[in-house]
């Protein structure tokens, strides 16, 4: 301990601590300013002028309401606003239906391989939105998805076409199920079965039982898990982008990227409509936080209860045989998709026996997309931002979380809350809102690969503050207090005691940041230059240029380098788990 | 309407451990309360959840009203919602999402009661239970005790065949908990219904209940009229569970006397077992009588030395030696009689001391 860190804390040099206090928060939210504030009060100066901050320059606006109230009443917008609604919305009540009923049958259930199932449900989260599209519109396009082959080989009259509303709003419904899934799982599981045994006394049959008591009691949890995939496919712009861009069907992601993508970009118009999501986004996430704080109606008596299973008989396979399906849908078959596309020279399948013809696979996709210097250098520049990110991302998170929670720092309300305001703003917005505050000052951030690492930082930093805050509340204050006791000083403490209790949450944080940081898309849309190209925007223009094959070869590349990351993450959690000596009582 | 309940040789077995029901008989007529009584863990709600049907028997029949509801080894299990029978949880499981009237009325629904009779009975039952003014409020809005005025009265409404209490009042405070309990035998008693009462309390089963059974590991060890069970306790763990405190050994040496290993002899009015048996002698500690020394010696009447005594205000516990045993006796009065080291007499009840063999 340094003799200065010593005088911090000596209560005689109270004045001295205090100030430090002040030095320390207001860093932190000069900081924070930086990062969120700034970039947000430019989106909104930015919606209210017509100037191009390129062209115009830096500073020079000419404001009024009126280019924001010109925006709310072009069709246009309308439009787009509509299909987002009207996707969303579809998807959402889809993913309530995959969700509640997955979670039932886990938790309520006999059904067999239950741990399998609950596995199965929350595997989509782990699934690339951009890839799953990619792989879906190989799969389902109207003309040459495999499906399509397929079922033409068999002779029925059918067709699948996922570029259209109802292809997006499946794609979405079985992708962002586990969102609701996750909330209602564990609503069921800590509802006191007597609630259900009483309606059953009571003369009530089981289907009865479940629309009458059960899901009215989880109802809480089921709206908390309706908005938050709803506030994520409004978000999302991989999956539109993909099903919408061919049958014309813009939703306000898509369409507030095509307005950058004018000549002249339209920026200024990006900027509204950007803000019109922001402020949809904002009213649910707000909606959603009252339900998540109002009053539930869950009634744990605090005991270990035995949830009550309902034995299904026979039924309990055709329950099971549901999970299996929705692992074909949401896994296999894309997985199956993508490594038919990337190994085959060509995708175009004549009949069912050439696709088993060897003849036709090689490696030449693979090939191809190695030799363009762009695409190795869009994973090196990925994983550059990704290291960038996750390391001054987990060390801000880190400060933050301590400050909030483990500190009486003046102003720590002002930092809870404005680090968590990114909560109500989608990753697209994030990358509007950054490129108007750097787009127009020379020499600045705008095309370095830390513009991005900002960007992606504050984008997740409300979910690395409360994954790291959950690791932080674990860490008992006994244990911390006993160190102060001990004659260690603040800065002492954290060193010798917070840190290396705290360190697996740390590091797992950062894991999820990093795998949050390589795949994330719709901020990097706005921000990345061709020097500074990453990984899922060159996945989205090979896509767009029309070559199904390197495509699909990325796509794989991509999900595998995932799939290690999320493994190591996993592994560093579960020592997370371990290592929690620090546990109250 | 009420009926009879007739459990014979039930037999649960849960996937690990001993049985936590094990081979349990029993018969409750209809009208009657019949209270199970025994500590934590002893297999009483397992029991009250096998006859509701929420827990599949590995053995036994369970019959209700003549109609038989469980029978494994012939493969007859009747679903709950078909045996007509109300229950009353221990954690109340009112359904918080609906009002009082909503959560009562909720079995009549599914029993095609004609609405307006079914209102009809909802305010006859709330009135019941004294609930009348609170019909309309969600019920999120009551006192625990309250609400397990609505489980009881939701498990009434439809005149069910039995009424199972699973500790109904363990999660209220001690005085709702005193005044509840009286109330619940009236509305018990009131709404002529056949109840099995299941308590850990042994002050709560002898206000409430005609008979009752104390169980132990799984297994029934005696049931009869409360009177009985305090009087005539059948083993040493009935005696023990309803609070005989004194223990003393000796070897039955006659019939009617035990012999103590002091040498003194103690006269039973009608000791179990042969002479020669080794055996222990329980005795009440509220049985035993204390006289000061020199007063008048009746038969098992013998000298004690006062340890120490305890005023608890309306009553005074005494640790006495005598016999070569510490001993626990109990005198009413707000006057304490002996200090410590006193030398006393202590007179051993002949016909309110039990011998169980040892
Ligand atoms: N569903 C169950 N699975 C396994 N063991 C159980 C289950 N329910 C009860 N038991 C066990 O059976 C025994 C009796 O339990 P219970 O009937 O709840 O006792 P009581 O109600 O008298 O406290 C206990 O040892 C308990 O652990
Ligand atoms: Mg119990």
């Amino acid at each position: 301990m340094t003799a200065e860190t010593a005088a911090l804390v000596a209560p005689r040099e109270a004045g001295r601590r205090i100030s430090f206090g002040w030095l320390w928060s207001g860093a932190l939210l000069v900081l924070l300013t930086f990062l969120v504030i700034y970039p947000v009060a430019m989106l909104v100066l930015g919606a209210l002028t017509n100037t191009n901050p390129v062209v115009d320059g830096f500073g020079i606006y000419d404001l009024s309401l009126k280019n924001f109230i010109t925006v709310l009443g072009n069709p246009n917008v309308h439009f787009a606003l509509a299909n987002s609604l009207i996707a969303c919305g579809g998807g959402t009540l889809l993913a309530v239906i995959i969700g509640l009923t997955f979670s039932w049958v886990v938790v309520r259930t006999n059904t067999p391989c239950k741990r399998f199932i609950a596995a199965v449900s929350m595997i989509p989260l782990f699934v690339p939105p951009l890839v799953a599209a990619v792989a879906w519109s190989i799969l389902a396009s109207p003309k040459t998805g495999l499906l399509n082959t397929m079922i033409k080989w068999v002779g029925i009259d059918f067709r699948f076409d996922v570029y259209t509303m109802g292809g997006l709003i499946a794609i979405f419904g079985i992708y962002y199920a586990p969102y609701v899934y996750m909330f209602t799982a564990s609503a069921l599981r800590n509802m006191d079965p007597a609630l259900e045994e009483a309606a059953e006394i009571s003369g009530a049959t089981p289907v009865r039982i479940l629309f009458t008591v059960t899901f009215p009691l989880i109802a809480p949890a089921i709206i908390s898990g309706m908005l938050l995939s709803f506030i994520v496919m409004l978000g999302i712009y991989g999956i539109p982008a993909v099903l919408g861009a061919p049958g014309d069907i813009p939703v306000l992601t898509t369409y507030i990227f095509k307005l950058t993508n004018w000549s002249p970009p339209l920026y200024s118009t990006a900027a509204s409509v950007a803000i019109i999501l922001m402020i949809v986004t904002g009213f649910l996430v707000f909606l959603q936080q009252k339900v998540v704080s109002g009053r539930s109606y869950i009634t744990v008596a605090g005991k270990a209860f035995r949830p009550g299973v309902m034995n299904l008989g026979p039924w309990r396979y055709l329950t099971l045989s549901l999970a299996v399906i929705y692992l074909i849908v949401v896994v296999v078959l894309p997985t199956l998709a993508l490594i038919v596309a990337a190994f085959r020279k060509f995708l175009f399948i004549r009949s069912v026996e050439s696709l088993f013809d060897l003849k036709q696979y090689s490696l030449i996709h693979f090939e191809r997309l190695f030799d363009n210097p762009l695409a190795v250098r869009s994973i090196w520049n990925t994983m550059e931002v990704g290291l960038i990110t996750a390391v001054f991302g987990g060390i801000l998170a880190f400060a933050i979380g301590y400050t909030v929670h483990r500190t009486n720092a003046a102003g720590r309300r002002s930092i809870d809350v404005i680090s968590t305001l990114p909560v109500a703003i989608p990753g697209l917005v994030i990358g509007v809102a950054y490129l108007w505050a750097w787009i127009g000052l020379p020499g600045g951030l705008y095309g370095t690969i830390w513009i991005l690492a900002l960007a992606f930082i504050a984008r997740f930093m409300p979910d690395t503050i409360k994954a790291l805050s959950t690791s932080l509340l674990q860490i008992h204050k006994e244990l911390e207090e006993a160190s102060w006791i001990c004659g260690k000083g603040l800065l002492g403490t954290i060193r010798t005691i917070v840190l290396p209790l705290a360190r697996p949450g740390v590091i797992a944080a950062m894991t999820l940041l990093f795998i949050l940081a390589i795949r994330e898309l719709g901020s990097s849309l706005f921000l990345y230059t061709s020097n500074t190209m990453v990984m899922a925007v060159l996945l989205l223009d090979y896509y767009e240029g029309g070559n199904v094959g390197i495509t699909s070869a990325f796509s794989l590349v991509q999900t595998l380098l995932l799939a290690v990351l999320i493994g190591i993450a996993h592994f560093l959690s579960r020592g997370g788990a371990d290592t929690s000596v620090g546990r109250a009582g | 309407m009420s009926a009879e309940l007739i459990v014979s040789h039930l037999r649960k077995q849960f996937a690990v451990g001993r049985p936590a029901v094990d081979d349990v008989s029993f018969r409750v007529a209809a009208g009657e309360i019949v209270v199970l009584l025994g500590p934590s863990g002893c297999g009483k709600t397992t029991t009250l959840r096998c006859i509701a049907g929420l827990e599949q028997p590995t053995a036994g029949t369970i019959s209700i009203g003549g109609d038989e509801v469980a029978a494994p080894e012939r493969g007859v299990h009747v679903p709950p919602r078909l045996r007509n029978i109300g229950m009353v949880f221990q954690s109340y499981a009112v359904w918080p999402h609906m009002t009082v009237r909503q959560n009562v009325n909720y079995p009549l629904r599914h029993r095609k009661v004609p609405r307006d009779e079914a209102e009809r009975k909802v305010d006859r039952v709330l009135e019941l239970v004294g609930l009348s003014e609170y019909a309309e409020r969600p019920v999120t809005q009551l006192s625990g005790g309250q609400m397990q005025r609505v489980a009881l009265a939701r498990a009434l409404v439809y005149e069910p065949r039995i009424l199972l209490l699973d500790e109904p009042l363990s999660n209220l405070d001690a005085k709702l908990r005193l005044r509840l309990r009286d109330e619940l035998r009236r509305i018990i008693k009131e709404a002529k219904v056949t109840a099995l009462y299941v308590t850990h309390d042994q002050a709560e089963a002898v206000v409430l209940g005609d008979r009752i059974g104390v169980m132990e590991n799984g297994k029934l060890m005696q049931m009869s009229a409360p009177v009985e069970l305090y009087n005539k306790p059948e083993n040493l763990f009935v005696a023990n569970f309803t609070g005989v405190s004194n223990l003393i050994k000796g070897e039955i040496s006659a019939p009617g006397a035990v012999r103590l290993s002091t040498g003194e002899t103690l006269r039973i009015t009608a000791p179990r077992g042969k002479t020669g048996d080794a055996v222990l002698v329980a005795i009440r500690p509220e049985n035993i009588q204390l006289r000061p020394n020199g007063e008048g010696a009746d038969t098992n009447s013998f000298p004690a030395r006062v340890i120490e005594g305890h005023f608890h205000g309306t009553q005074t516990t005494y640790a006495l030696e005598t016999l070569g045993h510490r001993i626990e006796a109990i005198e009413l009065g707000t006057v304490p009689r002996f200090s410590a080291h006193d030398t006393i007499r202590v007179v051993i009840p002949p016909d309110h001391s039990w011998v169980f063999p040892q």
